[in-house]
């Protein structure tokens, strides 16, 4: 009746599902907080016509229409930090479509916060991080249906629990300005 | 070390060892059973993975656990967490999507086949890899709905170590498996 194994089986056995319901309660309990409590971020993003020229970048087979960003930002993203906050994935994101009525969304910039003290963006002047590539059509150029939007997204990721997405700011309606040859 | 099992084995009759068989194996079935069950209603081929590789840190480290689902009508948007097969490599890899390209109208984009309303091409990087996961896609320009296994939900930390260190050393596989098979007979309850 209490043998070694028998009191080695009960421990692990109340040990595991202490465990589990500690973490379903840390999840139920994030998932409540953000329910009641939302947080609300207000952002902005300023940015001059985004120049495209018809290049390429070594890794292409090749050109193509790019794009090419001047932008500021600023967010204070501090209450997105709470107890269960393990860090905060920000993305700087195009939405646009082009003539053969693709829709497009592209990432052109990211940051990865991990502390509350660098919560506070603020950017001024900054390049796209990543190439700004036109899929096939005319995005960009002559015949292009529209302007693009921009958009600061954040990927909330906890300790324990559900990953959370939101947007923090939106710019729409940016013009595109072509030159010819790089 | 054993005389006394055997004779108890013995004393009891095939019978009785018969059910023991039977016990162990309807505790196997319904294991499979609930892991099959689960991936019917989440969708996907494997509900739950661990990560193996360090490209998605800080996020994620080896040997975390995550959970996935995969709508089958929902599209993917940037900058979710998604995990991946190649056809023609066989490990899952865990990257976050930079671009989608959801098509409304047929086209033709060079190097694929005609596209229709629905269907959406996507590109992924790590977030601890500089450049984008095109290297790894074997010769695709881009991933399409089809390859893609699960989104992540939700993820728990260190789980998933075991598996690894299982991988690593298969030594400490069959001696697991070992132990437990022989728990498993010689238990009387």
């Amino acid at each position: 009746m209490h043998s070694f194994f028998t009191r080695i089986n009960n421990v692990s056995a109340l040990l595991s599902s202490c465990t589990m319901a500690l973490l379903a309660a840390i999840t139920i309990a994030s998932l409540l907080q953000e329910a009641i409590y939302p947080p609300q971020i207000n952002g902005q993003i300023s940015m001059k016509p985004v120049k495209v020229f018809h290049a390429k970048t070594p890794r292409q087979r090749r050109k193509q229409e790019m794009g090419f960003l001047n932008f500021n930002m600023t967010a204070d993203l501090t209450p997105l930090f709470t107890w269960n906050t393990k860090q905060l994935f920000l993305s700087l994101e195009a939405e646009y479509e082009n003539i053969q009525g693709v829709n497009n969304t592209i990432v052109l910039w990211d940051r990865i916060v991990r502390r509350p003290e660098d919560a506070r963006v603020k950017i001024i002047g900054a390049k796209n991080k990543y190439a700004f590539k036109e899929i096939g059509g005319k995005g960009f150029g002559k015949g292009a249906p529209g302007n693009a939007s921009y958009a600061l997204k954040y990927n909330l990721m906890p300790y324990v629990g559900m990953l959370r997405y939101g947007e923090a700011a939106r710019l729409s309606d940016v013009p595109f300005d072509v030159r010819e040859e790089l | 070390m054993f005389t006394e099992e055997l004779k108890a084995f013995r004393r009891l009759g095939f019978r009785h060892v018969f059910l023991q068989v039977l016990n162990f194996a309807s505790v196997i079935a319904s294991g499979l059973m609930i892991w099959k069950g689960l991936g019917l209603i989440t969708n996907t081929e494997s509900p739950i993975v661990v990560v193996l590789s360090g490209s998605m840190e800080p996020a994620f480290y080896r040997g975390d656990l995550l959970f996935l689902t995969n709508p089958p009508h929902e599209r993917y948007h940037t900058g979710d967490i998604t995990v991946y097969k190649i056809p023609g490599a066989d490990i899952p890899i865990v990257h976050r999507v930079m671009e989608t390209h959801d098509v409304s109208s047929p086209v033709k984009i060079s190097g694929l086949d005609l596209k229709v309303l629905g269907e959406q091409l996507i590109l992924t990087k790590g977030d601890n890899n500089h450049i984008d996961d095109i290297e790894l896609y074997q010769g695709l320009d881009w991933l399409e709905r089809k390859h893609i296994v699960g989104k992540v939900r939700g993820f728990l930390p260190y789980v998933g170590y075991i598996t690894i260190a299982m991988n690593d050393f298969p030594q400490l596989k069959y001696a697991l498996l070992g132990v437990l098979g022989l728990l498993a007979l010689i238990q009387r309850e």
